[in-house]
């Protein structure tokens, strides 16, 4: 193992870490400082996660590891669907950084702020690359409370409670999850992932054993996955700040649990073994359940994050109903779809923050017109809107595809049927926004007036919101576009399961 | 990339790639320009901007015309954007036939061109060309109104400037795609770009016409989506052909067949699923409703004709049920638009139901292709060329309902032969109309199939009276005394189509010219209608194809003795149209009050918002119950914290009465002892008492 190998998992790690422990010590007032170190050690993260796809693509190994205790090992090791999901933090996580600072102007408490916000992503980075369960919990729990002081930003009282189910929900997850964990390790031992024969080689007086603990894990991940009905705490995590939405609905949270579920499947208990544990139809179905019950929860609300929070629950569980169609489509769907999501999400959230910012609108009923008034922001909501719409050429519409392909493989032909609902119900609930947006007249036409709307600047809003918009909704629309491109978030998924679907 | 084959024009022969991607991406160009036109001016036009600059917004500006790039900004329909169409029109008559793959687009993309596509693609390129140029001429009064500084008007040119390009590009896409999710994602650009076009005035009506139309656009993707994903998953088909198949052997092939056929026959307007061509194209500005009409409800046709297995040999025997639900539909259709449509008011709203009645005609032909598969290579031609026919036909109609309004200095007689010519045509009675109908007689005498061969001269005397009816309503609405501008006033005010307030406004004289852009659009495709015979076999077959005259006796004029058995339909209608308008005429306002245009869509839309009223209370109760649960859990947990507070309470109290307690326990333990103590006497008093009993 050469020296190489270890160092550049570590140093990934590293890069927030160091990042979150430097802002700890910074003065509240060295906005500058701050600003610089937050943009640097978001690049060089990304640079190092492209580095290591690289290298992975090249055949090298990245691994670091060290006992615990005996039998029990913490273990970093990249592979290509960990690095899937740390591409995408990464990527999304520059961006929102970016919207961060300029969503955060002159408020306090910006320390705090920031500093937690790193060490997210660097949990965040840690589920990703961990090589076995026990590292993953070490992250996921990490991720939990780091997340905490985020949520609960603003002080008020709203998000107090709010952050206070989170922690709730999140907390008792963990435990469970820890439970799971503790008694697959009494039944197989310091299992590492990829290993995935030995559950499979305990026979069948196991198998009780190991469907309940699949369920267990599946209850622990699923909290953060918003699976109904584990999903209450999301949408009233809605309160907090829009760059802290779109961490929860499109970066690391509810990814987290996502990707843990992938774990669970793909490296614990192997794709094949859960489909013969007949767990897999299980997962479609709760799936199917939340996808249908997010869109029709998102239709009744009258305010803008509310709904974006349960389309989230909503679109979160296509991955999950990708995971549970045994098949190499629907794992690529799956993969693809984690990737797909959020990028459209990370989208409609920093555009509904731009609203809010700078129009002070919150309700639906106050979009009216506001396509000329913001015509970019708009530009990039409406992008995001028909993504997940399932409309070409945006990438919502390959994940539909290829879950749809999927569930032919699967011999599954209802999951059709839901995806179709789920798409009309999407229609029904973003059209109007969409109609409000461009075709309706409102105090931009000099109908009435914008709740709270800021003082003008050059262009519709502060750069450092507009920007990051702009550059998830085009990149939405180009890997829609472009998918058969060789790094196209698709043909990654492809590259993922070609390597890994069914391997022995 | 590209496999060449013989052009039309063997010696113009242009490479297929750059034509294509011309084609398509000419008119995306030209909607950009038209975006970022918009951009520049609201950033022109910031009220905060504006306001800092201390200039009033509704001033006539004449500084922002000397602005270089303000003449488009100001005026957005000039002659560059009417040529969106012309590299789509090129690529129809140039293009070599050949494929073109693409690696990386979507999921792989193919696109073709064959004699097929070739048809579709020059009479949709040709109709948007015409409508696009009467377009500049229709909304010249709001461009001026544009120009003289109205925001309102500018915003709605240069929305309609962005997005006919938009709609007609997903057009040409869906016409050249051969991979899945190009048609799918041409189909939908089309479709949902057309939305605003509907809209363009922003009245009433307007709104409930494009909720109308989105509502059945959606529901039609919908069906489309499942079907495609049903049918594509089932055989793995990245391309339409591929589909095809699999459909034609697949076990549930017919469920996808009839999905497909319902998804695509909400835009090709299949009786039921209909309701939204009736309340669009009024309200639609007219050039949009000529192309709506003839162009892109012929995108559900051409649904039809990419995905049913038809015509091929070893279909799944179920697919004859299909056939004949197709064939029933078609012919319902073709009636009851008919009946429903003669009772209209509006000619738009007539025209429409008429376009309803032909798309039903063509459905029943399409069905044979499932009943009669050895006939479809004859009818295929013949579908292709009735769908031309119809589409340049209609557009003409529609455009002529325009030219009514807004009458170019022509006499009155030549004016309305001009404008009957097309009717005419599409009753059956001369030019292409006149051919296709002998076309269809000959095709289905050849497939047996009389009984529909009469079915379909009845539907033509209904088409017959659908144009009597819409000609009669525009002659009653033509504003003959123009030089009394008060009286065109008044008999306008009793129209009930909605009408921009621009177009109140008296019309520029020079708008009036027989050369001005709406009048020359207007007599290009009166003449493109009728010739179309002439041209269609020269793209159909090549010149080769008609030297050797293989297509000449397929689109030929039918001899003298075949006129009667052609032209009674014809007969039949003008006499009807003439009974019942005079002997109803004094019922016939109260009769289209009491069948309004979008007929089901009333008592539907009724039931739509009582079953959301449901719904949404439904989803109350559900979060309510949501709630109400969690206020459970949170009531025990409640409990749960009591009754440890009682708890640590009740050891706070013992920890404070220990001592007490204590001596209490001691004191209780002495009694007891002390009892036990008694009690052991008393017990062995008994005892030696009751020894000494005994």
């Amino acid at each position: 193992m050469s020296t190489m190998s270890a160092l550049l998992p570590l140093a990934t790690l590293a890069s927030s870490l160091l990042t979150a422990a430097v802002i700890f010590m910074l003065p509240e007032q060295a906005v500058r400082t701050r600003t610089a170190l937050n943009l640097a050690a978001a690049l060089i993260k990304l640079v190092l996660v492209i580095w290591m796809a690289r290298g992975l693509v090249a055949g090298e190994v990245y691994a670091v590891e060290f006992a615990v205790v005996e039998g029990l090992s913490f273990v970093l090791r990249v592979d290509a669907l960990g690095l899937t999901f740390a591409g995408l933090s990464s990527l999304l996580w520059l961006f929102t950084t970016i919207y961060a600072i300029g969503y955060l102007e002159d408020s306090p408490n910006r320390r705090r702020f920031f500093g937690f916000f790193s060490l997210c992503v660097a949990s965040t980075l840690g589920i990703s690359l961990a090589g076995n369960l026990f590292t993953l919990l070490i992250f996921y729990e990490l991720l939990t409370l780091s997340t905490y002081p985020l949520v609960a930003h603003r002080g008020t009282p709203q998000a107090l409670a709010a952050a206070t189910v989170y922690l709730r929900y999140t907390l008792s997850a963990g435990l469970v999850l820890m439970i799971g964990m503790v008694a697959l390790q009494v039944l197989a031992g310091d299992l590492r992932f990829g290993q995935r024969e030995f559950l499979a080689a305990l026979g069948p007086e196991a198998r009780p054993w190991l469907i309940g603990l699949f369920w267990l894990l599946t209850l622990g991940f699923g909290v953060k996955a918003a699976l109904v009905p584990l999903h209450g705490w999301l949408p009233r995590a809605m309160v907090a700040p829009a760059p802290v939405s779109a961490l929860l609905h499109a970066v690391a949270v509810v990814k987290a649990g996502a990707f843990g579920i992938v774990r669970l499947v793909y490296d614990v208990y192997g794709i094949a073994f859960s489909a013969s544990l007949g767990v897999l139809d299980g997962l479609v179905v709760i799936a199917s359940v939340t996808i249908v019950y997010g869109s029709l929860r998102a239709l009744a609300q009258q305010e803008l994050k509310p709904r974006l929070a349960y389309s989230t629950v909503s679109q979160v569980s296509y991955i999950v109903l990708g995971i549970g169609l045994f098949g190499p489509l629907g794992t690529i769907a799956a993969l693809a779809h984690l990737l797909h999501q959020g990028l459209m999400k990370v989208t409609l959230f920093f555009c509904a923050g731009n609203y809010a910012e700078e129009l002070g609108i919150h309700r639906i009923d106050e979009l009216d017109g506001v396509g000329r008034r913001m015509p970019l922001s708009s530009l990039a909501f409406t992008i995001g809107a028909l993504g997940m719409i399932g409309m070409p050429p945006v990438v919502g519409f390959i994940s539909k595809w290829m879950l749809g392909m999927g569930a032919m493989q699967a011999e599954m032909p209802w999951v059709i049927a839901v995806l179709v609902a789920s798409t009309l119900l999407n229609a029904a609930y973003f059209l109007p926004i969409l109609n409000r947006l461009w075709f309706r007249p409102g105090p931009a036409h000099g109908i009435g007036t914008w709740p709270a709307e800021r003082a003008p600047s050059r262009l519709e809003t502060s750069v450092w919101l507009l920007l990051p918009a702009l550059a998830t909704a085009l990149l939405s629309l180009l890997a829609g576009m472009l998918a058969g491109l060789p790094f196209s978030p698709l043909q990654w998924a492809t590259r993922v399961v070609e390597q890994t679907y069914l391997m022995p | 990339m590209t496999e060449l084959s013989l052009a039309p024009f063997p010696l113009l022969r242009l490479p297929l790639a750059p034509l294509l991607f011309a084609a398509l991406l000419w008119p995306l160009l030209l909607g950009l320009r038209a975006a970022l036109g918009a951009t520049i001016g609201l950033g022109q036009l910031r009220p905060h901007l504006s306001r800092s600059l201390n200039k009033p917004l509704n001033q006539p500006l004449s500084q922002p015309l000397s602005h270089p790039s303000s003449q488009s900004l100001h005026r957005p329909l000039d002659w560059l954007w009417i040529s969106a169409p012309l590299p789509a029109l090129a690529l129809a008559v140039l293009g070599p036939d050949g494929s073109l793959w693409l690696e990386a687009w979507l999921l792989g993309g193919s696109w073709e061109l064959d004699d097929q596509r070739r048809l579709l693609l020059a009479f949709s390129a040709l109709l948007w060309g015409l409508a696009g140029c009467y377009a500049r001429g229709y909304f010249a009064a709001e461009q001026a109104q544009a120009a003289a500084g109205d925001t309102d008007s500018r915003a709605r040119l240069l929305r309609f400037a962005l997005f006919w390009p938009l709609t007609l590009c997903g057009n040409l896409l869906l016409l050249v795609a051969e991979d899945i999710a190009s048609f799918y994602l041409g189909f939908a650009l089309m479709t949902f770009s057309a939305y605003p076009l509907v809209i363009h005035s922003g009245s009433r009506e307007a709104r409930t016409g494009g909720l109308a139309y989105l509502v059945m656009a959606v529901l039609g993707e919908g069906m489309i989506l499942a079907g495609l994903l049903w049918g594509a998953g089932t055989g793995s088909a990245l391309t339409l052909s591929e589909l095809r198949a699999t459909l034609a052997t697949a076990d549930m092939g017919l469920w996808m067949g009839l999905l497909l056929w319902l998804g695509f026959g909400v835009k090709a307007g299949v009786i039921g699923l209909h309701l939204w061509l009736p309340l669009a194209h009024p309200v639609a500005p007219t050039p949009a409703s000529a192309v709506l009409s003839g162009v892109m409800i012929k995108a559900g046709l051409v649904g039809w004709l990419s995905t049913l297995p038809l015509g091929m040999a070893g279909v799944d025997e179920a697919f004859h049920w299909l056939g004949l639900a197709m064939l029933t539909a078609g012919l319902i259709g073709a009636f009851a638009a008919a009946l429903w449509g003669v009772a209209q008011h509006n000619p738009k709203a007539v025209l429409a139901y008429s376009s309803v009645s032909q798309m039903g005609m063509i459905a029943a032909l399409i069905a044979l292709g499932l009943l009669q598969p050895d006939s479809w290579p004859a009818l295929s031609v013949l579908v292709l060329f009735f769908a031309a026919h119809h589409g340049l036909s209609k557009g003409a109609l529609f455009l002529g309902v325009g030219i009514s309004e807004q009458s170019p200095r022509l006499p009155a007689w030549l004016l309305w032969t001009l404008l009957i010519l097309p009717a005419l045509s599409l009753a059956g009675a001369l030019g292409s109309g006149l051919i296709a109908k002998w076309g269809t007689k000959k095709a289905l005498d050849a497939a047996g199939e009389e009984t529909l061969a009469v079915w379909l001269s009845l539907a033509a005397v209904g088409t017959t009276l659908l144009m009597a009816r819409a000609l009669w309503r525009q002659w009653r609405q033509w504003p003959r005394k123009r030089h009394m501008p008060g009286s065109s006033q008044t008999s306008q005010k009793h129209h009930t189509s909605p009408r921009l307030p621009s177009q109140h406004a008296p019309t520029a004289a020079n708008d009036r010219r027989l050369l001005a852009p709406m009048p020359l659009a207007w007599l290009i495709s009166v003449l493109a209608a009728l010739s179309l015979p002439l041209w269609f076999s020269l793209l159909a077959g090549g010149i080769e194809g008609v030297l050797s005259g293989q297509l000449a006796d397929r689109f030929a004029w039918p001899p003298l003795s075949a006129l009667p058995a052609l032209l009674w339909p014809l007969g039949l209608g003008v006499l009807l149209s003439v009974v019942f308008g005079w002997s109803l005429h004094r019922v016939a306002v109260r009769l289209s009050h009491w069948l309004p245009a979008g007929d089901l869509w009333w008592p539907l839309a009724f039931c739509g918002r009582w079953l959301w009223h449901l719904v949404r209370r439904m989803l109350r109760r559900l979060a309510a119950l949501q709630s109400g649960w969690i206020a459970w859990w949170v009531a025990r947990e409640r409990d749960g914290l009591t009754g440890l507070d009682t708890l640590t309470r009740a050891e706070g109290w013992l920890r404070r009465q220990l001592a007490l307690l204590l001596l209490a326990v001691a004191l209780g333990l002495a009694a007891v002892l002390l009892l036990a103590d008694v009690d052991h006497d008393i017990q062995r008093w008994r005892q030696t008492h009751g020894d000494a009993h005994h």
